[in-house]
């Protein structure tokens, strides 16, 4: 096989995956100022909603990955209508808050599902190849759901009124709620696309990886990387950012192996950060 | 009169008895300590390690307690999670000591194993683990056993099966690079060249969830062969699937644990996994299924589902046979000398052995007839049964 070109193929499918969740962490950063660490629980719901509508319901995939954006946007709505809403500029607290409702979900999910990993298959196989080049075609499936899903949110946030609202609080709070914006109605609505975005991730791939319980862990620590490399809050950074982890992750892995790849992965964000401690194409640190 | 004096006389003896009597009944009371991993991606097997304590102490308590000496014991078991980790396992013996538990069953783990050695050499407890690490027991740890052989001592005879079944001159051994994947990996490395195979290692940050840039990796190296070694089953189950995916035909082992039917479950199904050989630590009969309905008899509850839970019970029992061999349940040093001198028999597992002296250098390993699993043609074929490993 042409380590290149696989390189290169695989870089790009799993910074899709990486951007769509990277999105939904820096969109809640971005608009709210809470760090999510409930993003990962969310991931994992959303494979366990998606799997649970196909498997016991006989729902059909693409019904069942909406059924799980659905859900969890929906769970996203009334945690943060609910709960967080009543701490929201306290950050140690919402920290707190989100780390309680990971743990709430991911041992929610252990005791109902058990803690091995549920069989949980992407409906299409089968792989193009050529020469010296495969593409599983349930990669190609996700890839195109995740840019399509990334342009979707991108009109949201830039041709919608939802978008610009958002966006303004983002910029900030004080003046947009000077001009109108009611913070209290669309942070919630915020909160619900991000843990939407972390299901519909959820429901796409874990059918092409695996579904358990602990499986949000790494999702967690992916999400942070990416969105710090791209600058906190920008989302247009977060996109870039997934897409490079994605390619440097896939070329150190091949070229380097296992360990020094994850190795190599840390060292060139580390020095990126030094070089430009912003991010990418973060603009200011947020005054958290 | 006299008679009424006389039994004025033997009522406060009468009171005095029965107050000592329980009071002395109550003192003898052997805790064992069982440091599991209940959390996590290994909870299974924690889970596992504590239903045969208890189903061990439940046993022992149906027939009035463990008989130590004059006393009938009655045994509770203290359980502490350990979260697969060196200092959770720390943290869970010292737990232990603090409740003057001297006896240790678990951990599982070889991180957990090595946080905990240093707080059972300063305590003197008696531990009986289960870890694969190339370190697990030695000479300089005489109150440490092991509960089951790891690589060392069933890997060359599966090996030599998996030679006879497939065409295998290659192998590449996949697994975590924490103590946990490289004690195992470079154990099942020398004994695929022990076997003429040529070996060589491939490592994965634990926590990875994607492992299409090691697949192509692994396919570079164009091997006859990969082994998935000690990878957790949901890591390998990814692993098999994306060899498939990239065109890898060849057979793939597990020389690391059971797990089979999760990793069947992630890759897709048997006809994924294709041609597949394991280790399996317990062959499932009637009279291994009979724990199973002591456990549900006793306990009044569903058995683990791990089939670690049937080899635990046997070390479980071997280790109350040797405190009521030893006559205390203080003196860690006497019921070690009585562990090392008992019989390997279990009513369950058949007749086993002690070894260890030639890897570990200390003759304190439990070996019991094993299992070898297959898969041929994406077809499960019933396990072979093998004699106790020798570690030779």
């Amino acid at each position: 096989m042409d380590s290149l070109l696989a390189a290169v193929i695989i870089g790009v499918s799993l910074g899709g995956q990486y951007a769509l969740l990277a999105l939904g962490f820096t969109l809640i950063f971005g608009i709210l100022g809470v760090v999510n660490f409930a993003h990962g629980g969310l991931y994992v719901l959303g494979g366990y909603v998606a799997q649970a509508a196909v498997s016991k319901l006989a729902i059909p995939y693409p019904v069942a990955v909406l059924a799980a954006a659905l859900a969890t946007g929906a769970v996203g709505y009334a945690f943060e209508r609910f709960v967080l809403e009543r701490r929201i500029d306290d950050h140690l607290a919402t920290l707190m808050l989100t780390l309680g409702l990971y743990l709430m979900l991911s041992t929610g999910i252990l005791v109902t599902f058990g803690a091995e990993s549920v069989q949980f298959a992407f409906p299409v196989t089968g792989a193009i190849r050529g020469n010296g080049y495969y593409i599983p075609l349930e990669n190609l499936i996700v890839l195109a759901t995740c840019l399509l899903a990334i342009g979707a949110v991108y009109l949201l946030l830039f041709r919608t009124d939802f978008g610009r609202a958002s966006r303004a609080l983002a910029d900030h709070r004080a003046v947009a709620t000077a001009q109108g914006m009611r913070p209290h109605q669309l942070f919630p609505l915020a909160f619900a696309l991000a843990s939407g975005l972390a299901g519909l991730t959820g429901a796409l791939v874990t059918p092409i990886l695996s579904l358990a319980p602990h499986v949000g862990d790494p999702v967690l620590a992916t999400s942070f990387l990416v969105v710090i490399l791209g600058g906190l809050g920008s989302i247009g950074g977060a996109t870039v950012a997934a897409f490079l982890v994605g390619l440097i992750e896939a070329f150190s892995g091949v070229y380097l192996g296992g360990s020094k790849g994850a190795l190599a992965l840390f060292i060139i964000v580390l020095v990126m950060l030094v070089v430009r401690p912003s991010g990418l194409l973060g603009r200011e640190t947020r005054g958290a | 009169m006299r008679f009424r004096k006389a039994k004025l006389f033997h009522l406060p003896l009468a009171i005095l008895a029965a107050t000592i009597i329980p009071a002395k009944a109550a003192e003898c009371e052997l805790k064992l300590g069982v440091v599991a991993v209940l959390s996590g991606p290994a909870a299974q097997w924690g889970i596992a390690l504590r239903g045969s304590a208890e189903l061990a102490a439940a046993e022992a308590n149906a027939e009035g307690g463990l008989k130590v000496g004059a006393d009938n014991c009655r045994i509770s078991v203290v359980t502490v999670d350990s979260k697969y980790t060196a200092e959770g396992a720390a943290a869970a013996a010292n737990n232990l000591v603090s409740q003057g538990i001297k006896i240790i069953l678990g951990p599982i783990g070889s991180p957990e194993l090595t946080g905990l050695k240093p707080i059972a050499v300063r305590n003197e407890l008696l531990v009986v683990a289960s870890s694969y690490a190339k370190n697990a027991i030695g000479p300089q740890w005489p109150l440490v056993f092991h509960g089951g052989p790891g690589p060392s001592g069933w890997a060359d005879p599966i090996i030599k099966v998996a030679k006879q079944k497939f065409t295998i001159r290659s192998v590449v051994v996949v697994a975590p690079n924490d103590q946990g994947g490289t004690d195992i990996a470079s154990v099942v490395v020398d004994a695929y060249s022990k076997n003429g195979i040529k070996a060589r290692e491939e490592y994965y940050q634990r926590g990875t969830t994607n492992f299409a840039p090691l697949v192509t990796r692994i396919l570079n190296a164009q091997p006859d062969a990969v082994d998935l070694a000690s990878s957790p089953a949901g890591d390998a189950g990814i692993i098999v699937k994306q060899l498939r995916q990239a065109g890898f035909t060849g057979p793939i082992g597990r020389l690391g644990g059971p797990g089979t039917d999760e990793i069947a479950r992630v890759a897709g199904g048997y006809d994924v996994l294709k041609n597949f050989y394991w280790y399996e630590p317990v062959l499932i009969d009637d009279k291994v299924r009979k724990i199973a309905d002591d456990y549900r008899r006793l306990l009044n509850a569903s058995p683990p589902e791990n089939n670690l839970f049937f080899q635990w019970v046997a070390v479980a029992r071997i280790l109350t046979k040797a405190i009521a061999r030893a006559g205390t349940i203080e003196d860690t040093k006497k019921i070690a000398d009585a562990l090392r001198a008992l019989p390997v028999e279990d009513e369950a597992l058949g007749k086993g052995l002690w070894i260890g002296q030639e890897f570990f250098g200390i003759n304190q390993e439990l070996s019991f007839p094993f299992g070898i699993g297959l898969i041929l043609d994406g077809k499960v074929q019933a396990l072979q049964r093998h004699d106790a490993a020798t570690g030779k």
